[in-house]
């Protein structure tokens, strides 16, 4: 026992001999979790397509324009100068741009001389939505001045006005007319919500913390096999062939110093999640402890298993940074499971970063207990046995 | 010259014989990528944004109006947009939504046109046309809130377009039979008429001129942006590992041993920056390659590609020329070089989109070649050209002459190139 803990001394003293490893350890997984709970779409964005809208006149008829595009279900105005929209424009970096030039007033949708401007990059869906979407405010704002107009003209038609201030006259009437038909306009569209369930459990301050924890003490886990390989390369392996200490003693000693270098890191981690993200991770202290004890044992027997591949120290970093990264992002700890195709879902449950990832998110997602996690622990178990079966029986000291 | 050079093709050739710096340099990224390509839907067709929405039409109208709404959906102007399927069971159609097969159903119910058209034989008049509206359900699904807002917004305009048509076709009855001009009973027959193409009215008071001319049309591909994600993520991590060996040729005495030939000080560090140099671009090209070649994206001016594959190795260099003046040992260097490779990706967007990122990550990035370079191979996969690279080119080259020169006070001040 006491070997057993001195050789786990001695790699944390190896590991924190530069101060850097603090940036690895919690700074940067803490920089993440943290940017990243800010950063990701949580689903209560406007989903509108964004309508870049350049208000050039300035008055209570381009204001009400906008107040209606505002309305829409199907685009977003944001408001910005001529210059700004046409070098987006020109860069393909906006879609669709509304112009409302200088001089848009009532006198000019009086005099038939109002006009807009749709810019729409060439055969785009999404500015096909926009036009629409655009057409409809217009008529929200001047349909009452065309039905003026149009009345004027009807009139015109069957008995010629005598003089212009009596088609002035008419032209008022028909207005307050139009507008009192457009007041009274009753709704002839109702929007009713459907039941669908969302499949897509998602929070991202909960996926954030989870999902970064897990790629964060996975990666050093996995470094593991780099210990072994340094060691192997300087030596020092070798030399525990002359020492009274058998294989399983040096393993047992290296990986469970890691494992609870690993569980601390994930306390640190949680307890960032508690206490500056508010998140529940403390409900279930049993559960929790299973799920982070059974992740940490995985990715440690994955390891294992590496070392036991992995001819240089290089290799070892270069691999364990790669299979981490690789695994973390299948595992849905960096987006979530959901949106990847059905079969790579299936594919994937052959990582253990998806079962942590699913137990953590039963516990701090879904509110889950120890119930609940169980199906995911002994998976990940089971991962830890196999992969330390295959490590010890492949571990040579040279 | 040559001996810059040939130091710069022996440190090149170096690291492509590393196959643990080839796994992290190409392999690395080019895993990431198909990972980012299966969440993006890039691979199972699902990125292209708003296209063939499927929605479901129950036409109990079966008249003028209902008729005219279900062709618009079914309209070619409409064919890439919308996926129409046509119902005529109402609790069908929702139960559709209700499983997801759909984004929304249009519900149009019976007595739909006579609701705004008066039928014929009635007498016209302001209040039986005004009666209590007949209104088209549009019964949305939740999760698709995009889609659904866009099936609503067609809506929208149709119901918009007839209802200008009924409020100009009555104005002018109204005003007409106000002034003598028509008789009540005349105003149905003439009421019939103006109500004829009702959902074809155009406003005239505001001209909507669109212009959508002079460009080709450009599809986004979201590989084009998560492929050079992922190569300029891993690039910083080349340079700084380049940058590692100036210490390590240092430490296992090679490189006072360069000093000592008939070679200065400047064509030494000129050749090991000319060797990470040409690692960089050498990567981030294999891996540009491969995005055009395995996942077929388009990268249009090749011109433009290349200078700003240039530029982006070119300020990256910088970065890993600084944390080499900066470190005292290799293994610094290995350490501070992968928590920047990390720092610039989260903050560079290379692994979110920026645009979704908070103002402030967005102001950060602007220290980044990962956010530049970024910027630049969006302008390019959109159809941009040279021209239009520009900003982030010069941005990524005042960032690398900027870096280079403090590493090179740095390099003298602390005697790292001394014999």
């Amino acid at each position: 026992m006491k070997k057993i803990f001195a050789i786990a001394w001695k790699d944390a003293l190896v590991r924190f001999g530069s101060s850097a490893e603090l940036l690895f350890f919690i700074i940067l997984p803490i920089v993440f979790t943290f940017i990243l709970a800010g950063g990701t779409p949580s689903g209560d964005e406007d989903p509108r397509i964004p309508l870049t809208v350049v208000d050039e006149a300035k008055t209570s008829i381009s204001q009400q324009v906008i107040d209606q595009l505002e309305n829409s279900t199907a685009v977003r105005p944001e408001l910005t100068t001529r210059q700004a929209a046409q070098s987006q424009f020109d860069d393909r970096r906006v879609e669709i741009v509304l112009i409302i030039p200088s001089g848009m007033d009532s006198i000019s949708l009086q005099g038939g001389s109002a006009q807009m401007e749709l810019f729409q990059q060439p055969n785009n869906i999404n500015a096909t939505v926009a036009e629409r979407a655009v057409l409809t405010a217009i008529r929200q704002v001047s349909s009452s001045i065309s039905a003026a107009q149009n009345a004027v003209k009807q009139r015109e038609s069957i008995q010629p006005f005598a003089s212009e201030a009596e088609k002035q006259a008419y032209f008022e009437s028909s207005l307050e007319t139009a507008q009192s038909i457009q007041k009274n306009a009753p709704e002839r569209v109702a929007v009713v919500t459907g039941n669908t369930q969302d499949e897509v459990d998602y929070d991202p301050r909960a996926n954030s913390s989870a999902g970064q924890l897990i790629t964060w003490v996975f990666i050093p886990l996995f470094g593991i096999s780099a210990l072994f390989a340094y060691e192997r390369q300087q030596g020092t392996l070798r030399r525990l062939l002359i020492t009274p200490s058998n294989k399983a003693t040096f393993l047992l000693g290296t990986i469970s110093g890691q494992v609870a270098m690993a569980l601390v890191q994930m306390l640190l981690l949680v307890g960032f999640g508690i206490l500056v993200m508010k998140l529940n991770w403390g409900r279930e202290p049993l559960a929790l402890f299973v799920i982070l004890l059974t992740s940490a044992l995985a990715a440690a027997a994955f390891g294992t298993t590496m070392g036991t591949f992995i001819k240089s120290e290089g290799q070892a970093n270069g691999l364990s940074i790669m299979f981490g990264m690789v695994f973390a992002l299948m595992g849905g700890c960096w987006y979530p499971m959901e949106l990847f195709p059905a079969i790579i879902q299936n594919i994937v449950k052959i990582l253990p970063t998806t079962w942590a990832m699913q137990g953590m998110l039963d516990l701090v997602l879904r509110g889950g207990g120890l119930q609940d996690i169980l199906p995911e622990a002994e998976v990940l178990l089971g991962f830890a046995v196999i992969f330390f079966s295959v490590g010890v029986w492949r571990f040579r000291y040279e | 010259m040559l001996k810059l050079f040939l130091i710069g093709i022996k440190d090149l050739k170096l690291i492509f014989r590393d196959r643990a710096a080839l796994t992290f340099m190409l392999l690395a990224p080019f895993l990431l990528t198909i990972g980012m390509g299966f969440v993006t839907g890039r691979f199972s067709g699902n990125s292209n944004g708003l296209s063939d929405i499927p929605v479901v039409i129950v036409n109990l109208d079966r008249e003028q109006l209902g008729n005219a709404l279900a062709d618009v959906f079914a309209s070619e102007e409409l064919a890439d947009l919308m996926e129409p399927t046509v119902s005529s069971d109402p609790a069908a159609a929702r139960r559709l939504i209700d499983e997801d097969k759909a984004a929304a159903a249009i519900i149009i119910p019976a007595g739909f046109t006579s609701s705004i058209i008066p039928p014929e034989g009635t007498t016209f008049s302001q209040s039986n046309v005004q009666a209590e509206p007949v209104k088209i359900e549009v019964y949305a699904n939740p999760t698709r809130p995009t889609s659904a807002g866009v099936v609503k917004a067609i809506v929208d305009e149709f119901v918009s377009r007839v209802e200008e048509g009924r409020t100009i076709g009555m104005t002018s009855i109204v005003q007409l039979m106000q002034a003598g001009l028509l008789s009540p009973q005349n105003a149905e027959s003439e009421a019939r008429k103006l109500f004829e193409n009702v959902q074809q009215t155009e406003s005239t008071a505001i001209i909507l001129k669109t212009n959508n001319e002079g460009a080709q049309a450009v599809q986004f591909d979201i590989l084009a942006y998560m492929a050079p994600g992922m190569a300029l993520l891993f690039l910083m991590y080349t340079v700084s590992h380049g940058g590692r060996s100036i210490l390590a040729e240092r430490s296992q005495g090679t490189l006072p041993r360069l000093l000592v030939s008939p070679t200065s000080t400047a064509q030494v560090l000129g050749g090991k920056v000319l060797g990470i140099f040409l690692t960089g671009v050498a990567q981030v090209g294999i891996l540009i390659l491969a995005s055009s070649v395995f996942f077929g994206v388009k990268w249009g001016d090749t011109l433009g590609l290349v200078i700003l594959i240039l530029a982006a190795v070119f300020g990256a260099t910088g970065w890993g020329m600084l944390v080499t003046a900066l470190a005292r040992t290799p293994a610094q260097i290995g350490s501070t070089g992968s928590a920047l490779m990390l720092i610039f990706g989260i903050l560079g967007g290379s692994f979110i989109n920026l645009d979704q990122m908070p103002a402030y990550v967005r102001t950060l990035s602007k220290i980044t070649p990962n956010a530049w370079g970024l910027d630049g191979f969006t302008t390019l996969a959109l159809g941009g050209t040279l021209p239009n690279l520009m900003q982030p080119i010069t941005a990524l080259l005042i960032m690398g002459a900027v870096l280079f020169g403090i590493a090179i006070l740095l390099f003298n001040r602390n005697g790292i190139m001394q014999k």
